[in-house]
């Protein structure tokens, strides 16, 4: 099961390994100068933390990689059922943060199961896409949301962890997608979509909780209430625009560590960092993620099977969403969900689940020549 | 198939992608100056936030004015978060009304004192109340915080309370030489930018304490100033009268030594002194002299050789008619030589002797002295008094000029004058000030103001040393001022003040003056002692002359000064 070979180095994807190992890099460094406590002499241990977790995120890759991933579609049944029933727990159990339940505590460990579903989520989705004949038809579809997506996705709204249930969500529309979809199929999701919106609309909004409904509030009119729900937006739009061409320069920027930023080390890190490094510096770091997200469709191409495919796709997606997501909150120009920026937000169990993903990715594209051994 | 698919994705990533650096873009430099323009206005607060004043020493370094690093309170409105009870604990601790207290969280401000350097004490029970301090976790108020600030302090509280002067509750200079050298004393930056975070604490702890303001030395002697406020204390007991004035200065150079005034004031509350404490009668107040005025026709007659010490003045009569006005003298007396006249201050020999000079000589004299102009000292508020010009001088005026009347001096003014004859006959510049140093030592400015002005020649000068002299000696007026082992100089002045009502002179209410200097032949001290409205004496020699002996007497063995009578008496020298 493990191969490990010469091949297996040699066509290793050094690209996304460099690009997600400097990320994390930045990232750390971000969030000691985030956390940073002005005119303090004991310095917040959590850059230290999340050094230790890339560490265990570079063990989690390694692992990842070392097998054939082939291998993960036969998991993926019993996995995904883990999965639903860890998520069940968490409904049921779980430790409260923030507001929502979205940990489970083993000991002194604590983690969210939800970080780990994504991904699970993503292998179980292929492995049920891979059987399915392309182009996918509106009957399949359904299907394959009902048996796979609607439950999972009413307990994460549930808990609520609605930011990873729209991901959820936007992955599966996406790799149906990339699966290929019939004209008819795109039709009818268009169709459904614009008769259903006014009432899923209302249903929704009932059913947001208040800070959500503040949320959407203060993206549509950031002014509203500056110091009230539109704050987050407006306090990272100014660390934003206070970082100009070149920046503050590390450890200068002011808007994080004096507080005036909220979940400056997590959601809105990228603020942070663009207050120091200025557009130049958030241009280069864009790009990084712009070229890990290519090279993900790059690997969606080649890899050698179907499940393969899809696989690359969907985390190459989740890391999509995410990243626009977070970023566009960050700039103003979506509303505030609270999803983290993959490989730079401060988060453990997010950050092996990214490095664990990043491995399969990698695994996908070195054994892409596999079918000819 | 899959290409097709993959170009579209490549192509929809690429465009967000684009969006997202055109946001950027419109954010970080198109934006920029609005954006960071509200970072700022968010993160820096400009207060007025008292910092640290210079301080004021004594010419021997010993602090005047000092500050004391006291805390303020406000409170970020926005973020106020109390209950009612810790409210009226809040209010109890400040000694505010509870309705006061609520008023300051009402404006929509980020910024608001509550409550202004608080004692230490107070500061701690505050901290304590709304959980502030560093080891308190227990639920900590929101939207309070505390601004270290500057208060002035005067370790001597009265002492040299008319020199020093003093400032208000916002440190703004009101009085003294906080008011004039408030240019060095005051910190350069005039407002103090506060770092805030989003909670509204300070973040630059220390407030910029560290600038200071220039350090200012003064002339006075500490000493000097005790000896000099506790004999007036005395005086003033003692004659029970309504106000006094000393003022002792270096007579050849114009640096003043010591300077006090009563009644005075505790210059830490300057917020309970009446105007009658705050004056500095040194300065600001006129009063007719009397006799320390003959100072001016005695040098004038010398000076222009109208009369020898020997000239001699019938003034058996005890009276002498001016312009149909008669003035007496004190005491009845023969025949009086010139320095006789002085000597017991003979009203009528004086006015012979300034008929013979006549108005205009008197005029300039006078005016030579420096009367009827400001002496320049750098305190606030002084007034120049004034002579009348001779062509408006009325028929009495001759009578009562020479003799000190109808004309309007300041304490300051007669001691300068006197202080000619005391140094060979120039005018000095008198100053408190004598340098200006940053905190750590280096020199700003220095006054050595030694511009000199001769005004009587040296040798006349030297004659009238001589007449002083003899006026405390037996058969002066002012025999109690002579100080044992030194030879005293100087002239008494008794005038009748005018009677408000009806603008005549009063029959009870005097200013009994002493004006001197010791030891005569190489004097180290000029002085002058004013005493308003002595209750049972009136004489200058009488009340003021004490006073001017008791100073002089603990002043020169402070300074160390050896008595003349060393040689004669043999006397050896001891140090211990």
């Amino acid at each position: 099961m493990f191969r490990i070979d010469r091949r297996t180095l040699q066509n290793f994807d050094w690209v996304t390994f460099t690009t997600v190992l400097a990320i994390s890099v930045i990232g750390i460094m971000t969030v000691f100068s985030a956390t940073r406590q002005p005119g303090v002499e004991a310095q917040s241990p959590l850059f230290i933390k999340q050094a230790v977790w890339l560490v265990i995120g570079l063990l989690g890759l390694v692992v990842f990689v070392s097998f054939d991933y082939i291998w993960l579609s036969r998991i993926s049944l019993p996995a995904y059922i883990t999965g639903v029933v860890l998520l069940a727990v968490v409904l049921v159990m779980g430790k409260t943060g923030m507001g929502a339940q979205r940990w489970i505590s083993l000991g002194p460990i604590a983690f969210q199961p939800s970080e780990f579903f994504k991904l699970i989520f993503i292998v179980m989705l292929s492995q049920y896409l891979s059987f399915l004949r392309s182009p996918v038809n509106i009957g399949m579809l359904l299907k394959a949301f009902f048996i796979i997506v609607f439950l999972p996705f009413v307990m994460l709204v549930k808990q609520p962890d609605l930011g990873t249930a729209i991901v959820v969500l936007i992955i599966f529309f996406s790799m149906m997608l990339a699966k290929g979809l019939g004209r008819k199929a795109v039709a009818m999701i268009v169709l459904i979509g614009l008769v259903s919106l006014p009432f899923l609309g209302n249903i929704m909004w009932t059913g947001l909780k208040d800070y959500q409904k503040n949320r959407l509030i203060a993206f549509i009119d950031p002014q509203a209430d500056p110091s009230g729900i539109g704050y987050h937006i407006n306090q990272s739009k100014v660390a934003v625009g206070s970082g100009e061409f070149f920046g503050k320069g590390f450890l200068h920027g002011t808007q994080g560590p004096f507080r005036f930023l909220p979940e400056r080390h997590t959601d809105f890190i990228f603020a942070v960092f663009a207050e120091e490094w200025g557009f130049f510096g958030s241009v280069c770091l864009l790009s990084l993620y712009l070229m890990l997200i290519l090279r993900g469709l790059d690997t969606f191409r080649k890899a050698k099977d179907d499940f393969g495919r899809m696989l690359a796709a969907g985390i190459t997606f989740m890391f999509c969403t995410y990243f626009f997501v977070n970023v566009g909150m960050t700039l103003g120009i979506m509303p505030v969900v609270g999803i983290p920026l993959p490989f730079m937000s401060y988060g453990g169990t997010a950050l092996l689940s990214n490095f664990i993903s990043a491995g399969v990715l990698i695994n996908i594209r070195t054994r892409r020549f596999s079918l000819f051994y | 198939m899959n290409r097709k698919r993959a170009i579209i994705l490549n192509t929809a990533i690429i465009f967000g992608f684009f969006a997202i650096f055109l946001r950027l873009f419109s954010l970080m430099i198109v934006d920029h100056k609005a954006l960071s323009e509200r970072a700022k206005l968010q993160q820096i607060k400009t207060e007025d936030i008292q910092a640290m004043r210079g301080n004021i020493y004594d010419r021997r370094g010993r602090e005047f004015a000092v500050n004391l690093e006291l805390e303020s309170l406000y409170c970020d409105s926005t973020e106020v978060d109390i209950d009612k009870e810790k409210v009226n604990k809040l209010s109890a601790v400040l000694g505010m009304e509870p309705k006061a207290v609520r008023a300051k969280f009402e404006p929509e401000k980020r910024f608001t004192w509550i409550d202004r350097k608080l004692s230490p004490q107070k500061a701690g029970a505050v901290k304590a109340l709304l959980g502030i301090s560093a080891n308190a976790e227990t639920e900590a108020a929101e939207g309070f915080g505390f601004v270290p600030e500057a208060k002035r302090f005067y370790p001597k509280g009265t002492l040299a309370a008319h020199v020093i002067g003093a400032v208000g509750l916002d440190n703004q200079a009101l009085e003294g030489v906080e008011l004039k050298y408030n240019r060095y004393l005051k910190t350069s930056g005039r407002k103090i930018h506060l770092e805030r975070d989003a909670s509204g604490r300070t973040l630059s702890l220390g407030v910029n304490m560290e600038a200071k303001g220039d350090d200012v030395v003064l002339t006075l002697d500490e000493g000097l100033q005790y000896i000099v406020e506790r004999e007036l204390d005395r005086a003033m007991a003692q004659w029970r009268a309504v106000a006094g004035t000393v003022i002792m200065m270096d007579p050849f150079t114009g640096e003043i030594l010591a300077l006090a005034n009563r009644p005075t004031y505790d210059l830490n509350e300057l917020n309970r002194a009446g105007r009658n404490e705050v004056r500095d009668r040194a300065i600001t107040d006129v009063y007719e002299p009397g006799s320390t005025f003959k100072i001016v026709i005695g040098t004038a007659a010398l000076e222009e050789k109208i009369f020898t010490t020997e000239s001699t003045f019938d003034v058996s009569r005890g009276s002498i008619e001016v312009g149909g006005k008669v003035v007496h003298d004190a005491h009845r007396h023969g025949v009086l030589t010139f320095q006789e006249v002085i000597q017991k201050s003979s009203n009528v020999g004086s006015i012979m002797v300034g008929m013979r000079l006549g108005k205009e000589k008197i005029y300039e004299y006078a005016k030579r002295y420096g009367f009827g102009d400001d002496t320049g000292i750098d305190l606030p508020g002084e007034v120049s008094g004034w002579i009348r010009k001779p062509e408006r001088w009325s028929a009495t005026s001759i009578g009562a000029v020479p003799i000190g009347q109808e004309v309007a001096v300041t304490p300051l003014q007669v001691l300068r004058a006197y202080s000619a004859i005391a140094n060979g006959g120039y005018l000095v510049s008198p100053h408190v000030v004598s340098g200006v140093r940053t905190h750590d030592g280096q020199t700003v400015a220095s006054f050595g103001r030694t511009e000199r002005k001769q005004v009587i020649s040296a040798k006349t000068a030297a004659i009238f040393k001589k007449i002083l002299e003899t006026v405390v000696e037996e058969g002066g007026t002012a025999t109690e001022a002579s100080v044992a082992g030194n030879k005293v100089a100087g002239k008494t002045g008794t005038a009748q003040l005018i009677d408000r009502r009806t603008k005549r002179y009063s029959k009870d209410r005097y200013v009994s003056s002493f004006v001197g200097f010791v030891p005569a032949d190489s004097p180290r001290i000029a002085m002058i002692v004013v005493v308003y409205e002595p209750k049972g004496q009136i004489y200058g020699g009488v009340v003021a002359g004490p006073v001017f002996r008791n100073i002089a007497d603990q002043a020169l063995s402070y300074l160390d000064v050896p008595r003349d009578d060393v040689q004669d008496k043999n006397l050896l020298l001891v140090s211990k």
